[in-house]
């Protein structure tokens, strides 16, 4: 996918020291631009990838062309981790291993690479041995090929907790308060809304009322006391406990009328 | 768990933690924290201006300095454009301040070599260009001006010390590949590697130690073949390598220059000849620098600058290229106290800067006409310049006059920019290097102690009285109280700080209002006022360390009642001072012999002491009220750990060994952590979703030892008792890798321990590990809960005398848990609070991530359930599923999007309020916050918003006022209105 412009960054081909013993390599990780990191130019300066395997350690700076070169590594398994203040980086599993199979330069066969470099997704916690998607890619510059690990994005660090700000809206979204705006409305528009209906709507209106459970508070409201139904239901008698509920419907209806007196 | 994971369910993983981790707010930045960017002292030949794009106009500062930072400054407003720390890469050991910087003129790279690497840096943005590593130590680098190819490359000199070999490299300056090599097998010390226009030379210095000669290789610059040798008589007066000067590298005429052990004259030798020249000095000069241009271009002059005691002097001397003659030129003559010069060049033109302690001057190399002259301004005290770098611009127009901006080291390790004369801006580069640091509550006014003291020792009836009367007499103070209180009201309302009144250090009444005292490694001790974002209150040179050597501080203490602090060195020194102002009450200065192991917080019968350790863990006998009460352990000649009690005779208290822990074979220990001097323990146990108890197994006199085997790669953990040397518990962990750093903390009941490790899993052995871990361990009283185990309710108990003979001594039941950390951490250290009821947060410096990250206790809880999910009495008790994975979570690093460098250590201390903990970390930077583990619960935060309250009291105050008149009219219009 991004292969072709890798080439131009690898000039440097794997450089292998033939005389020592321990087989060495280079390795190349490349951060390709990706969603939450369009531009990779823009990573800080101090960003850095770390090798790290079993008495080993190995580090590397971040290069203009956005690559980590990693020197005279030997054979193993490596973990790779990219340290950024902006941007967090999935864990890679980097192997290094002797190889029969060669990858480097064809021009010249002594230079036949032993070293295979392989790189897959790895999971922090889990069994080494789990390995995830395969990272690595060969790139070829048609001299000389090379396997090239491509670092995983995860996203952008977020240092910082939001403010819970207060704001007016905020109140309303509260269905308490929108409960209690709704009773508010109804406390003061019933009345107006009643008023302005003609009279004989208003009887027949008020004819329903009567037989309507909801009459008490709305007859509360509305300043009138309806008699009858459930109207004259006693809330505080009923809660009370207080025995037969028809004497108690009779306080009530008595003290709707006492009220009316007044 | 090891069902095949994907990133989603990592990220529910990690999203499961629990929210209580504290992030910072965008609005507390630069409020409760404070950072120093630092760079560390800039090194005299390290340090440059250069122009970083050929085409453009505008040049940065480069340094690198003895902390091992380079950095690029902007010279206009001081702050840091990019920095590299080059001495952080645990791998690049080097000696401190071994390291090289070069520019070449008109390129966009800056290369420098540390340690065993060779960097090339793009001069802009501080991406790398290249990078290399080559065995053994590099011992120079210089780049060559002038190549067959349209570059300038870097010709690096390494030293392979084992096989006594010196190898010369030239890399190409683009893509940092090997253009040649010269390798030579001698017992020669290489020193410097000079080049000019046709040649390459390298200066070795010949013969042994005390009766060295100069041996100059002169190299082709195309194939790096060797052309010509030469060995330059010394008269067997050159002693050491620290006795040659200078190079002069990469002019047109390089020089080497050295002096004989008393300074009485110079020896020039021009690199290619086999001649010296020799030139009187000034009497009394301790000290001579050669300055001279680094440009080919440049004409091939050169300043000696000898200090004497009291002044220093300059000479500009001349060399015929043809015959290579040197010629004194014109004198600058001795002037008083310190100075310093600086070369810069315009094309063929050198120039030489001299500062003086009051005034600027420039002079062209040519002859010693004035160029221009500007007196130093805005500068309380006079400015004594140890090393300064310049840079001059020749104004266009016809008058021809110059402006010059340099930018120089005092003697009090500040970095300045001198402007024309004006101070420009200062960098408290000298914060860097911190080796010790402590908190000191800011000292209460001496005459309220006093009157305070003289109240509580006379009789009720007097006492009664002065104090009325002293009160009385605090009412003068009242009008300025009251003046200051719409100040304070409005700046309450507002949210930002109220600064302490008139530069006057006073507490504030939630603690966060304290100083902190640093000692640094070059002798300089700080006194910061964390309310005050950090601010230096005062600061005082301890002593004058000599090049090369650090003040390695073993131990800092500070007597509040006194309002002093004690440090204790190495060598046998100390130093008193006071915490408020600096002043020096008593001092010893460091001795050449290192005496001392280590120091002991002590509680003697006189107070809180340090008890200096001996080497090899002796101490020796005691006066009876200066000897320690507790047991002391040390560390014995052949790596043991001892138990050292005094015991009391007569008026002296002798020093008696009560046990000693060897290691097995093979181990040496590599951490040894303690509990805090202020573990405050809110609750003695731990009460359990089910509403039993565990009991925590809180016994003070215990240490975590952490023992490497280099051999088997395993890590064993003890547990010790410090009063009888029992094991209490150990564990032991394999593959850990005994290269990278183990470090453990301790508080309460429980310790951490960090290391890298690598292993199979002992369940599973199908299965492996590899990664950063943490392994925490929790202590308990008994394995049952509601059970206080063999002691029982017991208030006092014996390390030394067993309850039970049949078990022994009552051992802690430990709970352990291992987790992978995301990152490495060092500098470990738990966050203390005044009562500790607040949960606590292991601090942890992330040395790759270059940030502080507040690990919260609660994730790190060893008795998550493992495999299956929390039942809900755990998930009431604060735990949920084990996940093995800690990412670094960016909410929980306390340094936010600051690129915190070099901490070495972090220290806490308990505020007042007890939510909150001081942080303050040192190394190279320094950062401070304060952290609220368990939430800002008993103080009002920033994101209080008191104008919103105050308004909404306001309108709910004017919404019944409105609707008071309304209701009561409607409710009488009601009762008036007839029934329908």
């Amino acid at each position: 996918m991004r292969i072709p412009t890798l080439l131009s960054l690898l000039g440097a081909a794997t450089a292998l020291t033939h005389n020592n013993p321990p087989l060495q390599t280079s390795l190349t990780v490349h951060i390709p631009p990706s969603a939450p990191l369009p531009n990779p130019a823009a990573l800080l300066p101090q960003t850095h990838a770390t090798l790290n395997s079993l008495t080993k350690h190995h580090s590397a700076p971040l290069s203009d062309k956005s690559n980590f070169h990693f020197h005279n590594v030997t054979p193993g398994s490596y973990l790779l981790d990219i340290h950024c203040l902006t941007h967090a980086f999935l864990p890679l599993r980097v192997d290094i291993s002797p190889s029969t199979s060669s990858f480097s330069s064809s021009s010249d066969p002594s230079e036949q690479s032993p070293i295979k470099i392989e790189a897959w997704e790895t999971f922090r916690g889990n069994d080494w041995g789990n390995k995830g998607e395969k990272v690595s890619t060969e790139v070829s510059d048609g001299k000389s090929k090379m396997m090239v690990v491509v670092a995983r994005m995860a996203g952008q660090k977020s240092y910082f907790m939001e403010r819970s700000s207060f704001s007016v809206l905020s109140i309303f979204k509260n269905p308490i308060i929108l409960l209690s705006l709704v009773s508010m409305g109804l406390f003061f528009g019933m009345p107006k809304l009643i008023e302005n209906m003609d009279p004989e709507m208003r009887a027949e209106w008020e004819e329903q009322q009567k037989s309507n459970p909801m009459n008490a508070l709305m007859g509360a409201a509305s300043g009138q006391q309806g008699g009858g139904g459930m109207g004259n239901f006693d809330m505080a008698a009923f809660l009370a406990g207080s025995g037969g509920g028809k004497e108690d419907n009779k306080g009530g209806n008595n003290d709707g009328g006492k009220k009316k007196n007044r | 768990m090891l069902a095949m994971p994907s990133a989603t369910t990592l990220l529910i993983g990690l999203l499961a933690l629990p929210s209580a981790v504290r992030a910072v707010f965008r609005d507390e930045v630069g409020h409760i924290d404070y950072h120093y960017q630092l760079l560390g002292l800039p090194k005299r030949e390290t340090t440059f201006f250069h122009r970083p794009r050929k085409d453009e106009q505008g040049s940065l500062l480069y340094t690198l300095s003895d902390e091992g930072v380079l950095g690029a400054v902007n010279p206009g407003t001081g702050g840091v454009v990019w920095r590299q720390f080059l001495a952080g890469d645990s791998n690049n050991e080097t000696a401190v301040g071994e390291g090289f910087a070069r520019a070449g003129e008109g390129e966009g790279w800056v290369a420098s070599a540390y340690g065993g690497e060779v960097h090339a840096w793009d001069a802009v943005t501080g991406r790398n260009t290249f990078w290399a590593r080559f065995p053994g130590k590099v011992k120079d680098l210089e780049v060559m001006e002038m190549t067959e190819a349209e570059r300038k490359d870097v010709l690096v000199l390494f030293e392979e010390e084992e096989k006594g070999e010196t190898v010369l490299r030239r890399l190409n300056a683009l893509n940092g590949d090997v253009v040649w090599e010269f390798r030579e097998v001698t017992k020669d010390v290489p020193l410097q590697v000079s080049t000019n226009v046709e040649k390459v030379f390298v200066v070795f210095l010949k013969g042994t130690k005390g009766a060295y000669s100069l041996k100059v290789t002169t190299l082709d610059t195309l194939t790096g073949k060797r052309l010509d040798e030469l060995v330059i008589g010394t008269k067997a007066n050159l002693n050491d390598e620290g006795d040659i000067m200078l190079v002069g590298a990469n002019s047109a005429a390089p020089i080497v220059a050295w002096t004989d052990a008393e300074h009485t004259a110079l020896r020039v030798n021009v690199l290619g000849l086999k001649t010296s020249q020799e030139f009187p000095l000034v009497e009394g000069t301790v000290e001579v620098e050669i300055h001279a241009p680094h440009l080919i271009q440049s004409q091939p002059h050169f300043l000696v600058h000898s200090k004497t005691a009291t002044g220093n002097k300059g000479e500009v001397y001349h060399i015929d290229l043809k015959t290579g003659h040197i010629s004194k030129a014109y004198d600058l003559p001795l002037l008083p106290g310190k100075g310093a010069f600086a070369t810069s060049s315009i094309s063929a033109n050198v120039y030489f800067t001299r500062i003086t302690e009051d005034e600027l001057i420039l002079v062209s190399s040519q002859s010693h006409g004035v160029l221009g002259r500007w007196p130093l301004k805005n500068t309380n005290s006079k400015v004594a310049s140890i090393h300064a770098v310049s840079e001059v611009i020749k104004k266009a127009g016809a008058d021809g006059s110059y402006a010059v901006r340099s930018a120089a080291l005092t003697a009090d390790d500040e970095w300045a920019l001198v402007r024309n004369g004006e101070i420009g801006w200062t960098r408290p580069e000298g914060l860097s290097g911190g080796v010790a640091a402590t908190f000191a509550e800011i000292p209460e006014s001496e005459e309220l102690a006093k009157s305070l003291e003289q109240e509580a020792h006379s009789n009720p009836v007097q006492a009664y009285i002065h104090r009325v009367k002293r009160h009385i007499n605090d009412l003068q103070y009242l009008p300025a109280y009251l003046n200051n209180v719409p100040t304070r009201l409005i700046s309450s309302i507002a949210g930002t700080d109220v600064t302490s009144s008139a530069g006057k250090l006073s507490r504030d009444s939630f603690g966060f209002h304290k100083l902190v005292i640093l000692a640094t490694k070059r002798g300089m001790v700080y006194g910061l006022d964390i309310g005050n974002s950090g601010a230096a209150v005062w600061q005082k040179r301890a002593f004058q360390i000599s090049k090369g050597q650090k003040w390695d501080v073993k131990g800092i203490l500070v007597n509040e009642s006194s309002g002093e602090v004690t440090i204790l060195g190495a060598h046998n020194d100390f130093v008193v001072l006071k915490t408020e102002t600096g002043q020096v009450i008593s001092a010893k200065a460091p001795s050449s012999e290192a005496t001392t192991q280590s120091t002991a917080l002590i509680d003697t019968a006189s107070g809180p002491r340090l008890l200096r350790i001996g080497l090899d863990g002796k101490i020796g006998d005691l006066p009876v009220d200066k000897a320690p009460k507790q047991t002391v352990v040390t560390r014995g000649a052949d790596g043991e750990l001892k138990g050292v009690v005094f015991i009391p005779d007569g008026t002296t208290a002798h020093e008696s060994t009560s046990w000693i822990f060897s290691l097995p074979e093979n181990q040496r220990v590599v951490s040894i952590a303690t509990r805090p001097s202020h573990d405050a323990v809110a609750s003695i146990g731990r009460v359990l979703g089910d509403r039993t108890v565990k009991y925590k197994y809180l016994n003070p006199n215990t240490i975590v030892v952490a023992a490497i085997d280099d051999k088997t790669w395993t890590l064993t953990v003890y547990l010790l008792d410090t009063v009888s040397g029992q094991i209490l518990s150990s564990a032991k962990y394999n593959g850990v890798d005994p290269t990278k750093p183990v470090e453990c903390a301790m508080a309460e009941n429980w310790f951490v321990c960090s290391f890298f490790g690598q292993y199979t899993l002992r369940d599973n052995s199908a299965q492996s590990l590899k990664g950063y871990q943490i392994a925490v361990s929790d202590l308990y009283e008994s394995e049952e809960a509601n059970d206080r185990g063999p002691l029982g309710d017991a208030s006092t108990f014996s390390s030394l005398d067993p309850v039970d003979v049949p078990t022994g001594v009552a051992l802690p039941s430990v709970v352990s848990q291992t987790y992978i950390m995301g990152a490495p951490v060092s500098a470990l250290q738990v966050s203390q609070t005044r009562q500790g009821i607040t949960t606590r947060h292991i601090l942890a410096y992330l040395p790759e991530n270059h940030g502080i990250m507040g690990i919260p206790r609660m994730l790190l809880e060893p008795r998550r359930p493992v495999g299956r999910d929390a039942t809900h009495a755990e998930i009431e008790e604060g735990l949920f599923r084990y996940h093995p994975a800690i990412e670094i979570d960016p909410k929980s690093v306390i340094t936010h999007e600051r690129d915190i460098v070099g901490i070495k250590k972090i220290i806490t201390s308990p505020a007042i309020v007890e939510s909150t903990s001081l942080v303050f970390a040192y190394g190279v930077d320094i950062f401070g916050t304060r952290v609220t583990p368990s939430f800002l619960f008993d103080i009002l935060g920033k994101g209080f918003n008191k104008v919103s309250l105050v308004s909404t009291v306001l309108a709910l105050f004017v919404g019944v006022t409105m609707l008071g008149p309304m209701v009561r009219k409607k409710q009488i219009n009601l009762r008036w209105s007839a029934p329908m």
